[in-house]
């Protein structure tokens, strides 16, 4: 015997209902609230919070970094602005010194922003090609990464950092940049992918302040 | 889906024996926060869903519910958990909706917060978000008694026996509160056919 219309509609409506996706992360937050109240430890989870802690503190001296830098051009005589110049792309190429190396989680404030050369990459081949990418630009992408990371949101973290790489070629944050995919493909359950890139990242980066977080998503 | 597994492996005792005052049974039988969340938590987000708060509200009330728990633990006889987490839901969806009501009366209509994973598909993601607005749009009609009767039944596919031990009833009130209640919500879906948003597939 068929069933009744209203019926049918009856069930697909609960089906719907049923289906309906709980809010991502929303049990873990809810979890945390909870052993919040009662002042309980979370041991299981207390390695990788520990890891997407640093990583927050990571991105956020580097965004307060790249601020003191974006509000104080002319005074440090950075001759790197809150949009990119052609001034600023005529800066030498300083070739002997790395990246990115201002924001590192042992120095939480810093007193005076970074010198140029510390934050410049080697822009001079990149600016004949196309405008890089301001300095306000790939810290906002980051920031985007990372707010997506924190609320659980891999896909989001993945896009911004896509975004951050093909349309930014980002370069001033390359390493904070490398770690915080390592982290999203580690949490959206690509562990291979986030272990081989650590890997990558460890050896042409051995001196970076980084590497030793870098290291750790290595799978043995 | 991220969903959380249901509780269909709870054991139902009696509602007013949920709590056990100074009788710390969470703590010998093992009863943790981090398994009542397990165990719970998509129950309880898809009961408040049932009773009217937007997924966002019902992702607050949930959060509420759990830290009433935690802060009880030691109360909880691990046997019972799911019916003192269900009495703590409704007490705090009634909470909920009461600011819900100050808030539309101050705001107006909110646009809903309801979404659906971009992977489904634009349209059947529409048709979803339509069928749950006609659902809830069902459900603000029905008394509060009848609406708690179909959420239970229907949407958590809870027997009659589990229902009658949530809801502090005998079985058999149970059964004859259902049995009004779809006889009414089949009524209300009657009235709002033309709205379903199924199509011809019906």
């Amino acid at each position: 015997m068929t069933p009744d219309p209203i019926d049918r509609l009856g069930a697909r409506l609960f089906e719907a209902a049923r289906d309906e996706a709980i809010p991502e992360g929303a049990p873990r937050r809810a979890l945390a609230a909870a052993q919040r109240e009662i002042g309980q430890e979370i041991p299981e989870r207390a390695r990788f919070s520990a890891r997407q802690k640093w990583l927050t503190a990571t991105v956020a001296v580097a965004i307060a970094a790249g601020s003191l830098l974006l509000l104080r051009p002319k005074e440090a005589n950075l001759g790197i602005s809150a949009e990119p110049t052609r001034v600023a792309r005529r800066e030498p190429e300083r070739r002997s010194v790395p990246r990115v190396e201002a924001p590192t989680p042992a120095v939480p404030a810093m007193p005076h922003p970074p010198s140029a050369p510390e934050l410049l990459p080697n822009t001079a081949p990149a600016a004949v090609r196309s405008a890089p990418a301001s300095l306000s630009d790939e810290l906002s992408a980051l920031k985007v990464a990372s707010g997506a990371l924190s609320a659980g949101d891999t896909r989001a973290a993945l896009a911004a950092l896509d975004r951050y790489d093909r349309v930014l070629k980002g370069q001033k944050m390359r390493a904070e940049a490398t770690l915080l995919r390592i982290e999203a493909l580690s949490r959206a359950g690509q562990t291979e992918a986030a272990s081989a890139l650590a890997q990558r990242f460890v050896e042409q980066n051995p001196g970076s302040p980084l590497v030793d977080r870098a290291r750790s998503f290595v799978r043995k | 889906m991220p969903d959380i597994a249901r509780p269909r492996d709870d054991v139902i005792g009696i509602p007013s024996k949920v709590l056990r005052p100074g009788i710390s049974q969470a703590a010998t039988r093992g009863l943790s926060i981090d398994s009542l969340v397990a165990q719970h938590y998509g129950f309880i987000w898809r009961v408040l869903r049932g009773l009217g708060l937007s997924p966002t509200d019902a992702e607050d009330a949930t959060q509420q519910v759990f830290m009433i728990a935690a802060r009880k633990l030691d109360e909880i006889d691990p046997d019972r958990a799911r019916s003192f987490v269900y009495g703590a839901a409704l007490r705090v969806a009634n909470n909920a909706r009461r600011g819900l009501r100050r808030r539309r009366e101050v705001l107006g209509d909110a646009a809903s917060d309801e979404t659906e994973p971009e992977s489904r598909g634009p349209e059947k993601m529409a048709e979803l978000v339509r069928a749950r607005q006609l659902l809830a749009r069902v459900l603000d009609q029905m008394p509060e008694q009848h609406r708690r009767m179909i959420v239970l039944a229907e949407i958590e596919q809870l027997a009659v026996p589990e229902i009658a031990v949530l809801e502090g009833v005998p079985v058999g009130t149970a059964a004859s509160r259902l049995r009004v209640a779809r006889e009414k919500f089949r009524s209300l879906l009657t009235a709002l056919r033309d709205q379903n948003p199924f199509g011809e597939e019906l």
